[in-house]
Order: C-alpha cells, then structure tokens, then sequence
C-alpha cells in the first residue's frame, strides 16, 4: 500500500504557509483590492458605441464630463454575438447618482461626449455610500457567526483540535485566496464573496472527510500514535482528494477560461481556492489535529 | 420494506416530484429567450435575465413616523402604482437588513428604468377638484384661459384638462383650487388616510369608503358643502380616478362614494386612491440594472462553460472507475435535476451566485461518489465479495459524507439569514444541492450499484493486492 510520509515534515509545511499566507495578508494590505462597485459605492455603467475606442480616447471623453471622471476605472467587454458590430466597454465612476435626473444628465452628456458614436446605454450599477457600507460590515458579520457555528459543530461531532484544524485550513485557503485577487487584480465583488463562501464550504467538506476517517481509524488502531493515525489516514484518503480537487477544479477552470467576464471573478477564486484547499487539506488541517492533540495529552 | 425497495421508491418519488415542475410550465407563452426557454419555470435573477433592481431607504427624519409602521403601507403603494403602469412581472418586496428597513423594486427585462424610477420616487400627486365640463377628443384640449393664483407660497394654474383613466377619449375640465372660506386650497393626497372598498347593503352595487385626517375632514366638509349636485373629480397624476356626484355637504372626515356598478371597480378605486398616498420620501439606496442582450449572452457563456467542464469531469470519472464511474455520472445529473426542479418548484430564483451553488454540489457530489468508490476499492482489497463491500462502503461512508455537508448546510443557514439578495440566492441554492447530493450519494447511488454489482470489475483489486492487504494486517 501506498505510504507517503505526510506529517513527518508537517513543520516545513507549516512554516511554508504561514510565510505564504503572511506574504498575501501584506500584498492585500499595501496593493489593496479593485473594488466592485457593490462595495465601494459609486456608478458602474455599461454602455456600447458604434466605433472601436482605446481607453485613453474614453477617459478623455468623460473628462469632458467631469474632470474627476479621469480617474474612472475602464474595461473593454467582449461584444455579445447578437450585437458584434457594436462595442462595449464598461465604467466605473465614483460618484452615486441617486435621482433620476441625475442619471440622465450623466448618460445624457456622455452622449454629447461621445458625440456622433450613438452612445447606448446597456446596463447601470448605481450603489449608495450608505449601501456600500452596509454591505461590507454584513460580510464581517457573517463570517464570524459562521465561523463559531463551526466550530461548535465539529467539536460535537470530533473534538476541539479537529476544530481548531478545520477553521486554521479554513483560514489559511480564504487568506492565501483572497491576497491573489489583490496580486491580480481581479475584482472583488459579490461573485467573488460568493466564491470565498463555496470555497470555504469545499474546503471543509473536503477536510471534514479526512477527519472522519481518522475518527474511525482512532477506534480502530487504539494505541497508536496520533501522527501514526494521521498519516495512515492521509494515504488512505490520499487518491481520494486529488481526484476531487483535480475534477472540481477543472470545472471551475473551464468556467474561467470560457466563462465571461460576468463569472470570471467567482471561477479565478474557486481555480486558486480548489488548489490551495487540497494542498491544507493535506498538510494543514492535519498537522493541527497533531499539534493540538499532543498539547492536550500532554 | 427491505431496504433496497425502500431506497427504489424514494429515489422515484423524490424525481418525480422534481421533474414536474420542469415538464409542465405554467406559462402559457415563453416571453424570455435562452436558459428561460428551456427551463421555463425556474425563476432566473434580475443578474441573468436582465432587468433592474431598485432599492430604497425611507426618509423618516423630519417626521415622527417609524419605518416599520410605514412599510407596509409603502409596498402596497408602490404594487398598485406598477401595476396600474404595467409593470405586472414586477416584485416589490420590504428587505430587512442592519437594522434597516427598506424597499426594493425588482423589474425582470426592462433596460429604460426613468418611468419606473418617476413611478417610485413620486409622492404621488393626487387631489380633489371641481368637475367643469367634460368633453370628447382624442388629444388633450387646449385651455381657451386659465387664471393663476397662490396656493400655500406657490402659484398654480386653478383650471386644468385631465384625462380619464379607463376613457382614453373622455376629458374633464377641472378647477383644482377650491376658493370657498378665507383663503383658497387644495384637498390633496395628504389629506386622506384611508380608502376602502365595500358592499352597499342599503341600495346595492358598491362603495368605496374614504377617510379624512382632522384637517382634511374639515378642508372636505367646506368644498361639500359649496358644491352640492356638482361633480368632484379624484384625480392621481393628471388620470380621472373616479369622479362621482356631491350629494350633500360631508363633515366628519368619512364620505362615500356610491353607485359602483362592479366590486373589482371599487376595489381598483380604492386602490388608487391609497396609492396616491405614499407616506414618506424614497431615496435610493442602490440600483442594479443590466440590459437584457448582456444578459442573455452572460446566461449562455456562463451555462456553456459550465456544461463543457461538467461534461469533461462527467468523461474523466467514467475513465477512473468503469461501472461504478457511470453511476456515479447517473448520480450526479440526477442531483442536477433534483436541484432544478426543486427550484422549480420552491419557486426560488437562480442567480449567478446561485449557479456557484449549484457547482459547489456538483463539486460534493462528485466528492462522495469518490468517497465511496475509493471505499469499494479498499473493501475489496481486503478480499470481501462485491457486495458486501460496496454495503459496508456506504454504511462506512455514510457518517463522512453526511459531517462534510452538514458543516457546509450549517455556513448556508447563518449565511441565509444574514443576508439578502444575490447571496442569499447562493445560500438556498446551495443549501438545496448540498441536501440532494448528500441524498443522491447515500440512496440513489447505492440503490444503483447494489443492483448492479455484477458489472463491477473486481479482478483487478482481488489480483495485485491481495498480498498487500496481509501485509498491511
């Protein structure tokens, strides 16, 4: 049978992430995010024209709107199939424009900016300062109710150090993830919130399940060693979690190769997450469980 | 009930239940194209299909009025004002979040939001006025004069054409400001706080109840009295409500109106008329609109590339395990049928988080059929027969599947209540896939390979391995 040595060397692993892990915390904090418009307030409008633009030629057009608008954020879109003679190009300003008058001002004197290209409008995100907020202090919220429902679960179900694990691995995929969407700048919006959720429901599921067979193996193999236990559960489950993740993440891969812009943010943090969560999975969450386990006995 | 039977009848009437709502559509005509065609009854989110979403606070400050007393009454408004422009696909919804108690206006297919926006944002300008004459045209008649005066710091117009609302052809000529008393005004919105319909048990047909406030009993009781055997026009946003016969002079703040042939017409009445009576301000919280041709091409980029990734895992698992890969594969679109008829039927929407979800079943799903397969694999290292290793692999797997959906149903649930909108649509979707994976996994999966254990190659495990399994005794 197969026999890798997982948790021998479990503290250069750990050291590894953590260095990982403290690296991406410091590129979120000094490169920051590219916001979504969700939550940093502000207008994102959509809008097509007839003629190909480069982004210095729109940033020179909303200037003549607004001067403030040089500093607008903007992204060329790919033309959907039944509209491919027009162009489309998406923009994000960060003023919100509450009425509708407002509104139309705005889109009316883009129109004149871009004269003679018959400006369309194809779609508008129009987010309060007051809802952007709100919606940032929700995440906080709920990520540490969610965090302490799990764990009460898992020390019911396991014990404490298996908790400890399973939010640590938790912990480690979210942090590592979230640092590439700041070193890539791919933008953090709710797609992407929702990715860091399912991730974080994936990873568990996919420690959880190693847990469980280390429960079991605890009753079988009475008096052997943690580690022992850990490793030998790890090899059993080993082909286990590469398939899942190696499948898992080709589907969301495809998504982020094929998917549109639309689903990119969510596919790039569930391609990133799915790698990060097998490897934590193998070589974190376990490595808790001895580490907290021998604390305990001794 | 041996167990196996159990399993076939539960495995059939949990698909039934999902695949009926997918089979018959209670749409008498498919108005969307795309994913809508296909699958006409599940509702898609305004982020797929297009549409727009609008969200307002109420303004309360400056008033002594409390939001939730006044939601209520806001939804109401804002249904019987949409309706009545034909916005009949719109949801209006009270959204509880942070303490905050807004509105949120949800239009499915429109890209041009401005009327919708002046339907909502208005206070709505509804008031009482004097019947003139009435006249027939087609397009609205020209004032021959009109005389101006003030009316509480503001000058207007005492004359003016309004149409009515069911008659496009009938016009009315009325005077909106009442000069009787010491100083000219006007009975408006505010001065009405309820309007009900009910049946006239005295004379027959139907009435529609009106109640005054303190001040508006008495404005309405002057104008009656001045204005008997005159015709009082309600007017809401320059359309003729209704425009019944003064019979006497009304004091005590309650007047009725009399001689409605239908209860619906009574009914629509009253409903206008309250609807006139928005109670606070709205001001925008946010607002999310998307065309629908970016819609529909998000809709198809997205599906195509999940069903390319579904397919190539769906071709990669079969490759892996032979039998036991193809039930799993049957496993897995059957979850998929499961999650969407349950949509389907629960009349939930299905977002773009929602399509997350819905992967991250698929993701589990395939995780247990992997877990047991490995399993299957192991117990026939061991030497058992087929199907007692693929009995003892469920039972063994059973607890490790159900604690890693479990946990992840548990972030769901804290999730579903914290939040709204777009990811409380990942939540309910994921918390219904989670549940059909768990169930797919452990019943129908089983139920399948139990049945077919014979087509499970097993030399390959019994051969090579048997020598290691002493060794690993």
């Amino acid at each position: 049978m197969r026999n890798i040595d997982f948790v021998g060397k479990r503290r250069i692993f750990i050291a590894i992430s953590a260095v990982l892990v403290l690296a991406f915390v410091i590129i979120s904090f000094t490169k920051g995010f590219d916001v979504g418009v969700e939550y940093s307030g502000g207008t994102e409008l959509t809008f097509s024209i007839n003629e190909k633009m480069s982004s210095s030629e729109i940033r020179d057009n909303l200037a003549k709107v607004k001067p403030d608008y040089v500093s607008a954020k903007i992204v060329e879109l790919k033309s959907p199939a039944e509209k491919q003679d027009r162009h489309f190009y998406q923009v994000v300003v960060k003023d919100s424009l509450p009425t509708t008058e407002e509104k139309e001002t705005f889109i009316g004197s883009l129109q004149t900016a871009f004269d003679g290209k018959d400006l369309q409008k194809e779609g508008l995100n129009d987010v309060s300062g007051a809802a952007a907020v709100e919606l940032k202090s929700f995440a906080w919220y709920a990520v540490i109710l969610v965090i302490i429902s799990l764990l009460l679960y898992i020390t019911l179900r396991f014990k404490f150090a298996f908790a400890a694990g399973a939010i640590l691995a938790l912990t480690h995929d979210i942090l590592i993830t979230l640092g590439c969407y700041s070193l890539f700048n791919i933008e953090m919006n709710a797609a992407a919130l929702a990715s860091l959720l399912t991730l974080a429901g994936y990873g568990l599921n996919d420690t959880v399940v190693i847990f469980d067979r280390i429960k079991e193996n605890s009753k079988k193999y009475r008096g052997m060693p943690i580690d022992q236990i850990v490793n030998k559960s790890m090899n059993e489950m080993f082909t286990r979690t590469i398939i899942t993740a190696l499948t898992t993440f080709i589907v969301v891969f495809t998504m982020l190769v094929w998917g549109g812009k639309a689903i990119a943010p969510f596919a790039f943090g569930m391609t990133i997450g799915t790698a990060v969560s097998a490897y934590s999975t193998i070589y974190i969450a376990s490595a808790v469980v001895i580490a907290v386990g021998k604390k305990k006995k001794a | 009930m041996k167990p196996k039977t159990l399993r076939l009848i539960f495995t059939l009437v949990i698909l039934i239940v999902a695949v009926i709502p997918l089979i018959f559509s209670d749409r008498s005509e498919p108005k969307y194209m795309g994913l809508q065609k296909v699958l006409p009854n599940v509702k898609l989110g305004l982020d797929i299909q297009g549409g727009s979403l609008l969200e307002y606070s109420l303004k309360v400050e400056g008033t002594n009025l409390k939001p939730q007393e006044v939601i209520d009454n806001v939804v109401y408004v804002l249904r019987k004002r949409l309706d009545a422009a034909g916005y009949n696909e719109a949801t209006v919804a009270k959204v509880v979040s942070g303490g905050e108690i807004r509105v949120r206006v949800e239009i499915p297919g429109i890209l041009d939001t401005t009327q919708a926006e002046k339907l909502v944002g208005s206070r709505g300008k509804l008031y009482f006025a004097e019947v003139v004459d009435t006249t027939v045209s087609d397009i609205k008649p020209e004032l021959s004069r009109n005389r101006f005066i003030t009316v509480n710091g503001q000058e207007v117009g005492i004359y003016e054409y309004v149409q009515d609302m069911n008659d496009k052809l009938s016009w009315y000529r009325v005077k909106k400001v009442f000069e009787f008393g010491k100083e000219p005004f006007e009975v408006n919105g505010s001065d009405i706080i309820d309007a009900r319909a009910s049946i006239n048990t005295q004379k027959g047909g139907f009435l529609v109840n009106l109640r005054f406030s303190s001040e508006g009993a008495k404005k309405f009781e002057l104008a009656t009295g001045n204005l008997v055997n005159k015709r009082l026009a309600i007017v809401l946003d320059d359309k003729v409500i209704i425009a019944p016969n003064v019979n006497s002079r009304i004091s005590g703040g309650e007047a009725v109106i009399e001689n409605i042939q239908t209860i619906e017409e009574a009914q629509n009445s009253a409903a206008l008329i309250k609807s006139g009576n928005m109670p606070v301000d709205l001001v925008k919280f946010q607002e999310n609109t998307l065309g629908p041709t970016l819609g529909k091409d998000i809709v198809e980029t997205v599906v195509f590339a999940g069903l390319l990734g579904c397919g190539i895992v769906l071709v990669i698992i079969v490759l892996l395990y032979g039998w036991t890969g193809i039930v799993a594969d049957i496993a897995l679109i059957y979850n998929i049928v499961l999650i969407i008829g349950y949509m389907a039927l629960t009349k939930s929407i299905l977002t773009l988080p929602g399509i997350a979800g819905v992967i991250l079943a698929f993701g589990t799903g395939i995780d247990g059929n992997v877990i047991i397969n490995e399993r299957i694999k192991e117990e026939l290292r061991l030497g058992r027969p087929v199907l007692t290793a693929v009995g003892k692999a469920f039972d063994v797997s059973f607890w490790a599947i159900f604690d890693a959906n479990i946990t992840s149903i548990i972030s769901c649930i804290v999730l579903y209540y914290f939040s709204t909108g777009t990811i409380r649509g990942f939540a309910i979707t994921t918390i219904i896939g989670l549940i059909g994976s768990m169930f797919t996994n452990l019943v129908v999966s089983r139920l399948m390979l139990e049945s077919s254990y014979k087509l499970i190659n097993v030399k390959k495990y019994y051969k090579g391995n048997v020598p290691e399994v002493k060794e690993a005794k």
